[in-house]
């Protein structure tokens, strides 16, 4: 796996050429070993303290090992801010988003792949164009245009829009995976009798097996993670997703009274723990995957 | 025996109809991405564009019958001062967390990396994870994260600080640019880290023992081999976080939501403010439009350069 | 079993000027094993793949046992195709690929199980079925995609390049068995290749494509011996054909302005006295006695024969002798052409004069 961009997602793994190995001396052993605690330090500082925030019964901004370790900030998320709603509403718009996503993409990925027209440059440029869009920039348009439909404070809305926002990248991604499966596969399958259609879903879709999984984690990822659009198209309890309900208790909070840095460290474990699990699960196949392009908010 | 048919009339050209029903199968497999993508990114872009030029509000009496203002909401643009700001911010946050920032730190913990690997050394897989660990990250978590970091009485910055001696410092309140500059840095720097991590993977090794049997040191190797051979993934990995980071909304929104005062109010927030606190929807539009604009002319450059490289 | 057709059938790829296949005309018999022939980019496989439907013609028909099949989709078209990749499914066993087209064909189990048995037996890869292709050698994948082609018994075989995989000497071995297979079958084979050797130990017929155009339709010998223009007298043969430049002279052929030899009967053609000699390596014999109009550059001992380089005039002319006739650089020879094998070509259209 190479290269930026959206070409590179999909280049078959090339074995990196293997380089003869230097010993180190004993200085650069130790000045490496430094950098390397240092770096650990700097990126991780945040999670520990998130997660020592967490369990500690009287949490504050800095990091310490908890006075009291105790679950009551979980058991106030789950009692008081009706947390458990919010888990159950992003388990089903990230889910469903996941499913829809994987269908949409996985027909366009292998039609742009296997589809022969003289414009074809253009549909892929346009793709790729549009990956590039800044969500930020048409928050406002969105926001009218789900207000226009009715599509605020709905399960429908929200797979929607999530689902969009992850289509230019992962088409680009499943077309590079599509590409990289023989035509040859599929036209034998034709030739030993079957349709299109069937020889895409027994031939081609189970060697596309793995792009498929990495469509699957990222769209997840993303619909679990997505916070803007989230803002935009949900004022309503009952609608609360993970991310708003974690966004608002630490707004709110941070406006008016003292951080609860316990409640919402609290929501932030939970917020977090299943963007890790499935990103550290797959983290390989994900890194190629991410590498070729990520929209930063 | 005979040669085939030589100098017959040329062909006929295939009909166009069989062509394209052919590739309908394909075609209509795009068809669904095609929907949401046109109802989701280039519809909003559109209405973006429309609706800058007119006086649309959320609110007042321009809400119920919007009017067609021609270019006014551009000229107002043209000679808004908290726009002129708002620019100077964008530039330099883009600059700082992007340019200097995740560029310089990514290529550094790329190389570090790298060459840990050569040496065997494990322990580089821990900086490696903690990266990654900070880039898919939720964006809204790490706003959270460096509030906390960056609080002025119980934050673990000034805890540390307080520990070498050294006083309290007001970071979002002094240096609220700074701040979210480092903030961004940290969520962001595993992208060019990962991109320049699959370069070095890919520069043959035979150009570095052509190089050493030359005679060439390491620092050497370094600059004529390893450095140019990065250049052009290098201006494309430079491109695509200036893009990702032009648009940066909830980071700072979360941080400073673009204060103290306008210190670090960049584009992206101004266009949000504008429309929902403002309640000026056209005017944001011409915001958003710009911005798009902006966005454009970079990814034009960059499809051109990636284009090149392949 | 089956008769197939390719009637004045034209092709050109969207966006590239080069007509791929142009004006193609071929009757290919029942139970024939054709060889298409010729350089990568000649349009052979472009030309196979249309029979599969893989292609669409831009003009003219492809009829198998006299029905036009361009209306047909591949899998309506009976045709088997073994790819030069081979395309064995990657998720499926041995077993499972071969059986694939079986069970598309709703065959029952039982059904499936013995035919399976019969095609592996056939190609002795029984001890294979239960592996995944990616686990076998490129010769066992290459059986096993025969062995896919075959089970099914289809009306005809289109064979893309399916040996250039394989290393030379399983190459040669697995051309005779392929050409026994075939003879076995009897089923209706078109072989694509660029191989003039595996072309001439495989066909029936050879078809010389170059350019997209038929140069040439005929048996091996006739393709060998009577080559239908300067390209196919290029294209076959190891070392190829001797191309020479001669004038009529006398009644006699002056090659190279150095070296006469009995000018055979031609047709009339317009290029006045100058002519194209085209001279095999073996039609040609060395005598070493001291003199003569070839000067010997170098020779090449290839253990069953020798092949002598020979200047004459400003030419180089590859000889072929026994083993034992090896003269050094240097030597003056006299060379002799077998009569009857001289051929003569048309010097501007390079097209054969008999």
């Amino acid at each position: 796996m190479t290269a930026v961009g959206p070409q590179a997602a999909v280049q078959v793994d090339i074995p990196p050429p293997i380089r003869p190995r230097e010993r180190g001396t004993p200085l650069e052993w130790a000045l490496m070993h430094l950098a390397f605690v240092a770096i650990a330090a700097f990126f991780l500082a945040p999670f520990v303290w998130l997660f020592a925030a967490a369990f500690d019964a009287e949490a504050t901004a800095y990091i310490r090992v908890p006075g009291r370790l105790t679950l009551d900030n979980f058991t106030y998320i789950f009692r008081e801010l009706a947390f458990a709603k919010a888990l159950a509403n992003s388990a089903i718009v990230a889910g469903a988003t996941t499913l829809l996503v994987v269908l949409t993409v996985t027909l366009a990925g292998y039609g742009l792949s296997r589809l022969e027209l003289r414009r074809k440059g253009w549909i892929t440029f346009a793709v790729l164009l549009l990956q590039t869009m800044p969500l930020s920039a048409t928050m406002v348009p969105i926001y009218g245009l789900a207000r226009l439909l009715g599509l605020r404070n709905s399960y429908l809305g929200l797979i929607l829009i999530h689902a969009a926002i992850e289509l230019p990248f992962l088409v680009w991604l499943m077309k590079g995976f599509f590409d990289s499966v023989p035509r040859q596969l599929e036209e034998a399958a034709w030739l030993d009798g079957r349709s299109k259609l069937r020889a895409l879903f027994e031939i081609v879709l189970p060697v596309a097996r793995p792009g498929i999984a990495v469509a699957a984690g990222l769209s997840f990822i993303s619909a679990w993670a997505e916070v803007l659009m989230v803002i935009i198209l949900v004022d309503k309890q009952d609608m609360k997703t993970v991310p708003l309900a974690f966004y608002e208790t630490f707004r709110t909070a941070g406006g008016y009274v003292e951080v609860q840095y316990g409640l919402v460290a609290a929501m932030g474990v939970l917020y977090l723990l299943p963007v890790m699990a499935v990103f550290f699960a797959t983290r390989r196949l994900m890194v190629r995957g991410l590498v070729s392009g990520t929209k930063g908010l | 025996m005979i040669p085939g048919g030589g100098g017959a009339a040329a062909p006929a050209r295939p009909v166009p109809r069989d062509a394209l029903r052919r590739q309908a199968p394909y075609l209509f497999g795009l068809a669904p991405a095609a929907i949401l993508l046109a109802a989701f990114f280039v519809g909003p872009a559109l209405w973006a564009a429309y609706a800058s030029l007119t006086n649309t509000a959320l609110v007042g009496i321009d809400a119920a019958r919007p009017r067609f203002v021609g270019l006014a909401n551009y000229e107002r643009l043209l000679g808004d001062p908290d726009f002129a700001n708002v620019i100077r911010n964008s530039v330099v946050f883009v600059v700082g967390s992007a340019v200097v920032g995740q560029f310089v730190l990514g290529l550094s913990l790329a190389l570090l990396i790298d060459h840990a690997e050569r040496r065997g050394y494990r322990l580089a897989t821990l900086a490696y994870a903690a990266v990654l660990l900070a880039w898919v990250n939720p964006t809204v978590i790490a706003g959270f994260l460096w509030v906390a970091m960056f609080d002025f009485y119980n934050g673990s910055l000034n805890t540390g600080l307080a520990l070498a001696g050294a006083g309290p410092v007001d970071w979002l309140g002094q240096f609220p640019m700074l701040s979210v500059v480092i903030a961004n840095t940290w969520r962001g720097a595993a992208f060019t880290m990962l991109i320049f991590l699959g370069a070095l993977k890919t520069i043959p090794s035979d150009i570095y023992e052509a190089a050493r049997v030359d005679g060439a040191n390491a620092w050497r190797r370094f600059w004529d081999h390893t450095l140019p051979s990065l250049r052009p993934i290098g201006a494309l990995a430079l491109l695509s976080i200036t893009m990702s980071t032009f648009g940066t909304f909830i980071l700072i929104q979360t941080l400073t939501n673009g204060g103290p005062g306008t210190q670090t109010e960049v584009i992206a927030l101004y266009a949000f403010h504008e429309a929902f606190r403002s309640y000026a929807i056209g005017y944001g539009s011409a915001i958003a439009v710009v911005m798009l604009l902006i966005n454009f002319a970079f990814a034009i450059v960059y499809l051109r350069w990636s284009r090149a490289r392949a | 079993m089956a008769r197939v057709e390719y009637d004045d059938v034209w092709k050109r790829f969207p966006g590239s000027d080069r007509v791929a296949v142009h004006a193609l005309t071929l009757d290919v018999a029942d139970g024939e094993l054709l060889v298409l022939l010729g350089p990568s980019g000649c349009g052979k496989t472009t030309a196979l793949r249309m029979l599969a439907g893989l292609e669409h013609p831009d003009g003219g028909d492809i009829r198998i046992d006299g029905r036009s099949v361009l209306r047909l989709e591949p899998k309506d078209r009976d045709v088997a195709l073994v790819f030069q990749s081979y395309a064995l499914y990657p998720h499926l066993s041995v077993r499972n690929n071969i059986g694939y087209p079986l069970r598309v064909r709703g065959l029952t189990l039982a059904q499936q199980a013995e035919r399976i048995g019969r095609a592996a037996a056939l190609l002795r890869i029984e001890h294979l079925l239960a592996r995944r292709p990616g686990q076998l050698s490129g010769g066992e994948q290459q059986r096993v995609a025969l062995a896919r082609a075959i089970v099914r018994e289809p009306r005809v075989f289109c064979m893309d390049e399916p040996l250039s995989n394989l290393d030379a000497k399983l190459r040669t071995h697995t051309r005779t068995e392929l050409k026994a297979l075939q003879k076995d079958l009897g089923t209706t084979t078109i072989f694509v290749t660029h191989d003039q050797a595996e072309a001439m130990t495989l066909a029936d017929r050879i078809a010389v494509l170059d350019q997209g155009r038929l140069q040439q339709l005929g048996t091996p010998d006739d393709v060998y011996r009577h080559p239908a223009n300067l390209f196919v007298a290029q294209f076959i043969g190891s070392p190829p054909m001797n191309i020479l430049a001669a004038h009529r002279h006398d009644g006699e052929l002056v090659v190279e302005e150095a070296w006469r030899i009995p000018a055979p009967a031609v047709r009339d053609h317009h290029g006045g006295t100058a002519l194209t000699v085209g001279l095999r390596p073996e039609a040609i014999t060395i005598e070493q006695d001291g003199g003569g109009p070839g000067e010997v550059l170098v020779s090449e001992p290839l253990g069953s024969e020798v092949i002598v380089n020979v200047k004459v005039g400003s030419a180089l002319v590859k000889v072929r002798t026994a083993p034992d006739v090896r003269p050094g650089p240097g030597t003056r020879v006299r060379l002799a052409a077998q009569p009857g094998e001289v051929r003569l070509f048309d010097p501007s259209s390079g097209t054969a004069l008999d």
